[in-house]
């Protein structure tokens, strides 16, 4: 049941393609910029459950990336030869197209989220391998000095002195694979894996601007959001970093 | 070398440790270098005593200090810490029962002063309470130390500051020997002039035995009990500062340690050390009787006095030294100072 422009003033073709998303307002029939009431009384059914499944799909990705990465920096940085063939392969990883990534993927896993959250993690691992690694090379050889000399053990040093001092270039790789992450996962919605990608989509496929401006400014407000939070669990987590002497 | 006044000193506190270190002929070989990087090295540093190692770069000297807590291992031979060989203990175990203090100081800047100094009474198992009071006391024992203190972090420091943060930690589980690798290396010459004495007031306290490498001549006469002289992974001469410049053993050492170790000496001596003339009557400069010779001869030198007015604990005079009291101690046959 589409809702056709007022009639009397013919459309530019190919015509509004207005869906079923209520007649009741003007600016929904007219399918102007942005329509301010429709959106507010269509978040709950229609975005809000999009937002919940993009915080996943981006929570799960960071989350399995950071492991990913971790696990490779710490063995890089004992064994020197790592470094360079997981370079490589992260940073080959990042240059495929995301679009044809994840189709390619799909050919393997399927359609669903799966699939999406294997190509958003290859995505994170270039930064946040190298950040990582960065951090911890960048110990002070005094204080890793100062560790062994008190009887720490290799694991100890590590807990205690090099994850603490490498915080800082970690977060830094983490606020930027995650903002990359909200910004990609849009585009998982291809492969059915939901998220805010699915209105963008859906709004693209309709013509209905309000649908894919409200969910391309909900990704933004939520990668904003969560650069802040990072920031702020930076903050807590390394005090010392603001405290110097003046 | 205890005198009856640190006893009484190190009686007031809680019981503090020390044990003596020997080295028994110990080797550092680098494979592939012709020269032992330390060879047959043996001495032996009493309990509670500070060994100063000096020595030009390259000489061994931090080789040797390291290998006592292995961060070095040794080739050949054997240390000891209170008979036991360092080889005999778990390399953690080894290590928490030694201070360990350097030049790069090395505090944990992620960690609170209290983190840094509780480090390894955490891994000890102590209780936060327990670790807090020692951290307060150490704090205050190396002259910082308000409860303020232990909340901040090392970058908030000054340098000097940094260090005694260094020390207090190094003590942390009051071990018995402290390892240190020009700890004040790095450090202002005044503000290094004040942790020397501090150290110095600190280590009459605690009487650690302690491993002292130095570079500067003049630190090595300051802070050490004996000074280990070392050329090329050997040791050339081990003696009191004061035998060490009244005779050189070699012209290597007569040059290390510069030709003008007659003055040197006269820093080693106060004018306690003296016996003293009675007061002629004249007006002489005065001086404490704590001061050192070589500052007295300065002072006299410069009032164009030959004598000096030594004054008592009450600040009268009790006494004088003449210029001549003072070349006597340096003579070719140096008497020795009085008791």
């Amino acid at each position: 049941m589409s809702v056709l422009a007022p009639a009397g003033s013919p459309p530019p073709s190919p015509g509004p393609v207005i869906p079923s998303f209520g007649g009741g307002s003007s600016c929904v029939v007219q399918n102007r910029q942005f329509c301010g009431a429709w959106f507010v009384d269509n978040f709950g059914s229609r975005f809000a459950p999009r937002l919940v499944e993009h915080i996943e799909l981006t929570g799960i990705a960071v989350g399995v990336g950071m492991v990913i990465a971790l696990a490779a920096a710490l063995i890089a940085h004992r064994l020197g030869w790592f470094e360079t063939p997981f370079s490589l392969l992260s940073a080959f990883l990042y240059t495929i197209p995301s679009l044809a990534f994840f189709e390619l993927m799909v050919q393997v896993t399927g359609i669903n989220r799966f699939t999406a959250e294997i190509a958003l993690v290859s995505y994170t691992l270039l930064i946040l391998f190298r950040n990582t690694l960065a951090g911890l090379r960048a110990v002070p050889p005094d204080a890793l000095e100062a560790a062994q000399a008190m009887g720490l053990s290799r694991r100890q040093t590590l807990i205690r002195v090099e994850l603490p001092l490498a915080l800082p270039p970690i977060m830094a790789g983490l606020r930027i694979a995650t903002v990359t992450t909200i910004s990609l996962a849009t585009v998982a919605a291809y492969i059915g894996a939901g998220g805010l990608g699915e209105p963008i989509f859906d709004g693209i496929q309709t013509g209905f601007k309000t649908e894919f401006i409200a969910a391309g400014v909900l990704a933004i407000a939520l990668a904003l959001a969560a650069d802040g939070l990072l920031v702020a669990a930076q903050r807590l987590l390394t005090p010392w970093a603001r405290r110097r002497r003046a | 070398m205890i005198s009856g006044e640190d006893t009484q000193v190190a009686a007031t506190r809680p019981a503090t440790t020390a044990a003596p270190i020997a080295f028994l002929n110990v080797s550092k070989r680098y494979p592939g270098r012709a020269q032992a990087a330390v060879g047959n090295l043996s001495f032996e540093v009493p309990s509670g005593e500070i060994c100063v190692l000096i020595g030009p770069s390259g000489c061994g000297k931090t080789t040797a200090l390291k290998m006592v807590n292995r961060l070095i291992p040794m080739t050949d031979g054997d240390i000891t810490i209170d008979g036991r060989s360092v080889n005999a203990l778990q390399v953690s175990q080894l290590r928490r029962g030694i201070g360990y203090v350097f030049q790069q100081i090395g505090l944990f800047p992620h960690m609170t002063v209290e983190g840094n100094i509780g480090t390894v009474p955490r891994l000890l198992g102590w209780s936060k309470a327990r670790i807090r009071e020692r951290a307060l006391e150490l704090l205050q024992l190396v002259g910082l130390g308000s409860e303020d203190d232990l909340r901040r972090y090392p970058g908030e420091f000054s340098g000097g500051q940094q260090q005694r943060i260094g020390v207090a930690r190094a003590m942390a589980v009051d071990p018995p020997i402290m390892l240190m690798d020009e700890p004040f290396g790095a450090i202002d010459p005044i503000t290094r002039d004040r942790l020397q004495d501090d150290f110095l007031r600190l280590h009459r306290e605690v009487r650690k035995t302690i491993i002292f490498v130095t570079h500067d001549i003049d630190e090595a006469i300051k802070m050490g009990d004996r000074i280990a002289i070392m050329r090329d992974g050997r040791l050339v001469q081990i003696d009191t500062p004061d035998n060490l410049l009244a005779a050189p053993a070699d012209e290597f050492v007569a040059d290390f340690v510069g030709a003008d170790r007659g003055l040197k000496r006269l820093r080693v001596w106060t004018l306690n050390d003296l016996e003293l003339d009675p007061l002629s009557g004249d007006t002489l400069p005065s001086a404490p009787a704590a001061t050192s010779l070589r500052d007295a001869l300065s002072l006299m030198l410069t009032a164009g006095a030959t004598s000096v007015a030594v004054l008592g604990q009450d600040g009268t005079a009790t006494g004088s030294v003449s210029l001549e009291a003072i070349a006597a101690m340096l003579g070719p046959e140096p008497r020795a100072p009085a008791p």
